[in-house]
Parts: structure tokens; sequence; C-alpha cells
């Protein structure tokens, strides 16, 4: 699903985000990527939906390379890869209902489709009952749940969630990991970059760890360290 | 692709309330440089047309002495009737060259005061029957040493002055009227960068869930072209009214110099449609620019 040739990023010429990394994930597979701040964890996943370039080095999803996707096609691989993120990135002035329909209506999903699709993805996150709330008066996990059910509602064949359970206590980080769980059940490949030690070590699943740019580990079934 | 209509025309509604203000002196500034544009071009036609009525009318018109003696100006009458290279004069004597100032300076009565009737010029307004300018520079040139004549002038001399006056202010107006419109442009491209400053995370989000950018540039380049479109359609009365102007020039002013300095209604409105399409080019053009920029990077 994933494949990463010797993929080398700089930003601005002289921090080093990737050397030299190459990888390859399978359809289906949950994947846990570590590191401290600043190992390129963040840029391992921009780089997927080709929101950054790589300086060298091949990127392949779905089979393809998306290095050779003309601009015009990026939107249509990312509609093909799902976004969550520590911050949830909600629109403050739509509902939950409207923010996660805002996703099917701006790629030109029919109404129809949407008016079937929102309240039954609302219902797997478990927030039917909250749908004509506005973000600010949800919680955290909440909020991340809408903001999963928005990157999940288009069916993507990819998940890449940059620290979702950064802002989130403990309690609240298992719920939304078993979501994720769930989530990558129906066959979506699932890619998360983590700090929480606790969440890597009971989940289980295949680590890769970062460090200073460079993957220094890919375990299966692994632990945080 | 599917851009539904309903979408573009409520994110452009919002954008509009958004942005009142700046949408305000946008459309303001549309509106000025289209009708300066258009007030230019209706004052060349109209210049145009004046002039060439002139031709078919008078050619020259002689100016006598305000202390010519009767005697001396009826010399010059009969000579001008009995040339036969002359078809008809109008005389227009001190009183009616007071009326006419009186007509002219209307709106400046202390001026109006100062002149009497003594002392202004009669004049004949002569129509020769060859209409070659060599022909009327000739005879005009007659009547210059003719004693008890102050001043002769000739259509061409006259018309050409006017034209002279008018190409330069016509250029000078479509000068300021075209700086107006490229800082119609940016103001629209700065206006459509604000809306799209206001709403950046919706954009972010839009990209993130693989919005095409044509779906993401539509609504501001519609917001765009509805600021241009504005300032075109509110710039019609105002050409009207200019060319309303004109007609009161016209009517009011019986200088037979200007008499049909006028335009034909139909070329009015075209050229109202010609500065809101124009309009409504700047509007796109403008916000097509700042959307762009804006996605690029």
């Amino acid at each position: 699903m994933i494949r990463m040739e010797n993929v080398t990023k700089v930003y601005k010429g002289e921090v080093l985000a990737l050397q030299n990394a190459s990888c390859e994930v399978q359809r289906g597979e949950f994947v846990f990527l570590v590191g401290p701040s600043g190992s390129g964890k963040s840029t391992f996943m921009r780089l997927l939906n080709k929101e950054e370039k790589p300086d060298r080095g091949r990127i392949f999803v779905a089979g393809k390379d998306i290095g050779e996707l003309p601009s015009w096609k990026v939107p249509f691989l990312r509609r093909n890869i799902g976004c969550v993120f520590q911050d949830f990135k909600l629109l403050p002035n739509k509902t939950v209902v409207q923010n996660v329909a805002f996703a099917l209506e701006v790629i030109g999903r029919p109404r129809s489709v949407i008016k079937e699709k929102v309240p039954a993805i609302l219902e797997l996150v478990g927030l039917s009952k909250k749908m004509h709330n506005f973000p600010d008066e949800l919680s955290g996990g909440e909020q991340q749940r809408v903001s999963i059910a928005r990157a999940f509602v288009n069916r993507p064949l990819i998940l890449l969630a940059d620290e979702p359970t950064g802002n989130l206590d403990p309690n609240t980080s298992l719920g939304i990991m078993t979501l994720l769980d769930r989530i990558n059940r129906t066959g979506t490949t699932v890619v998360m970059a983590t700090h929480d030690r606790s969440i890597v070590d009971k989940m289980r699943r295949r680590v890769v760890e970062l460090d200073r740019g460079q993957i220094v580990r890919d375990q299966s079934r692994g632990v945080y360290e | 692709m599917s851009l539904k209509l309903d979408y573009v025309l409520r994110e452009t509604a919002s954008n509009f309330r958004r942005n009142i203000t700046l949408t305000l002196a946008t459309v303001i500034t549309v509106t000025i440089s289209l009708t300066l544009l258009g007030a230019a071009l209706l004052f060349g036609d109209a210049v145009d047309n004046a002039t060439v009525r002139w031709k078919d009318g008078v050619e020259f018109i002689v100016f006598v002495d305000p202390e010519i003696s009767p005697e001396l100006e009826e010399d010059i009458r009969r000579q001008l009737a009995d040339s036969p290279e002359i078809g008809g004069f109008t005389y227009i004597d001190k009183d009616e060259a007071y009326a006419e100032v009186q007509d002219l300076l209307g709106d400046s009565p202390e001026l109006v005061e100062v002149i009497t009737p003594e002392r202004l010029p009669a004049s004949f307004r002569v129509k020769p029957t060859d209409t070659l300018p060599e022909r009327v520079d000739e005879l005009a040139a007659a009547f210059r040493t003719q004693p008890g004549v102050a001043k002769v002038v000739t259509a061409s001399e006259t018309i050409r002055a006017i034209e002279d006056l008018s190409s330069g202010l016509r250029q000078r107006v479509i000068i300021i009227a075209i700086v107006l419109l490229v800082a119609a442009a940016v103001l629209i491209l700065n206006t459509i960068r604000m809306a799209l400053f206001s709403r950046r995370r919706d954009i972010e989000v839009m990209k993130l869930v693989g919005a095409t950018n044509w779906f993401i540039r539509v609504p501001f380049m519609f917001e765009g072209l509805i600021q241009g479109l504005i300032g075109g359609v509110i710039a019609i009365p105002l050409i009207w009214l200019t060319n309303n102007f004109f007609s009161v020039i016209n009517d009011d002013v019986s200088l037979e110099l200007l008499r049909g300095f006028t335009v034909d209604p139909s070329r009015v409105w075209a050229l109202g449609f010609q500065m809101v399409g124009l309009g409504a080019v700047v509007g796109t053009v403008g916000s097509g620019i700042a959307v762009s920029r804006f996605l690029d990077t």
C-alpha cells in the first residue's frame, strides 16, 4: 500500500528531516511511527499525501509513484488518504454534522450520498447525539472522534494519524485507539505517529522508530522502545 | 467535477457579508474608473459629432470692432451679401451676444455684471458656398484686413482647437481611468486575499480532504466577478448622467460651435455594457491572481 525507497527530505537546505528512509507498509496494516520530536515522523506523513516533496527517493502509494503525479491529480490522491491531527482541525463555525459533510461536499459528492453517509459515520464514532453541536461544545475526545469521522467518511485506503491522542487524557486516548483499531479492521491501512508509550505497548502492533531522520527500528508487534 | 451552484452562491454570499467594507471600497473604485473611462470615450464621440456638424454650418465668424461706425458695419454687411462665394450669414448684434454670454456664464452672475452689451463685439456668422478649408481661409483672410474688423475666426481653427483640447483631455482621462482600473484590480485582489485569509482553515481542510483547486478557486473568483459586475452596473447610470450633461451643454449654450455635442442613446448603452464587461474581466482577473497565488504557496 505504501512504499518508500531511499527517501531523503531536507528543509531549507539544512534541516535533515528524513535520511535515506526505506519502508514498506502492506494493505490493512497498523503501523506506529515513534521517535522524539524532530525525528521526521510528521515529514514521513506529509510526504505520503504530497504536502511535501522528497528531495531524493521515490514514494509509492497504492502502487503508484506519487512523484510522477501531476499537481492537478494530487487532490485525487488525497481522497484516498484520510488525515487526523493532534489539533483536530475542525471548523469552529460548523456543527459536527456540517464538519463531516463538508469533507464530502467539497469533493463534489451528491447530497443524497452525504445525507446517507454522514449520520452512519457519526453513529460509528459514537457521536449521533451531538450531531448539531459545535466543536467548542465538545470534549477533546469527542472532537477527535469528529475529526476521525471526517477523515474516514470517504472510506479512504489509508488513514494517517499524527499524534491523535497528543491532547487527550489516557482514558480518552484508549477510546480513540479502539476507534482507530475498528477502522483498521475494515481493511484501512493506518499509520499513526505517536509519543504515547502506553498505547504503543498496549496495542502491540508494528513499530517503526525514527531518530534524526533515519529509520532505526522496524519491528512487528513491537513496543515503544 | 461537479461544482454546485448553490455551494458557490452560498460561499460567495457569506464572503460578501464578511468583508462588506472592503467590498464596498472595491465596488466604488470599479465604478469610478469605469465611469471615467466611459465618460472619456463618450466625450470623444460627442466631440466628433459636434465637429462634424460644425463643418456643415458656419465656417467663419467675423467679429467687428465694438466701436465701429454704422457705415463701416454696413460696408461689411454689403460685402458679405454681394460676395458670390458666400451662401448666407447671420448677424449677431451686441444684445444677442450679451444674451449668449449670459447663458454661458449664467452660473457666475458677478462675471455677467462686469460685462455690458457695449463692450461686446457684434459678429457675422458666415456660411460660404465653398467649404474647402483653403477657400474658407482665403475668404476669411480677405475680411481680416477690412477696416472695422476686430477678428476673424475660421471654423477650421476652432475645430482644430477643440479637437486638440479634447484629445488631450480624453487621453488624460483615459490614463486616469486605466490607473484607477488597475487600482480596482489590485483592490479586488486584496479583498479576495482577505477572504481567503479569513477562510484559510476551511481551505486547509478542503485541500486535506482532496478538493480540487478549481473547486476552492471558483467561489472566490465568482466573488471578484460579482464585485466587478456591480461596479460596472452602477457605472451605467453615471455614464448616462455624463451624457445628459452633454445635452445640457448642447441645449443651454447657444454657441453654434458646440451644437451637435451629443451621442446616440444606443451608443451610450453599448458603452455601458462594454464597461460592465470590462468590470467583469477586471474582477475575475484580480481574484484569479489572488487565488492562484494563495493556493500555490
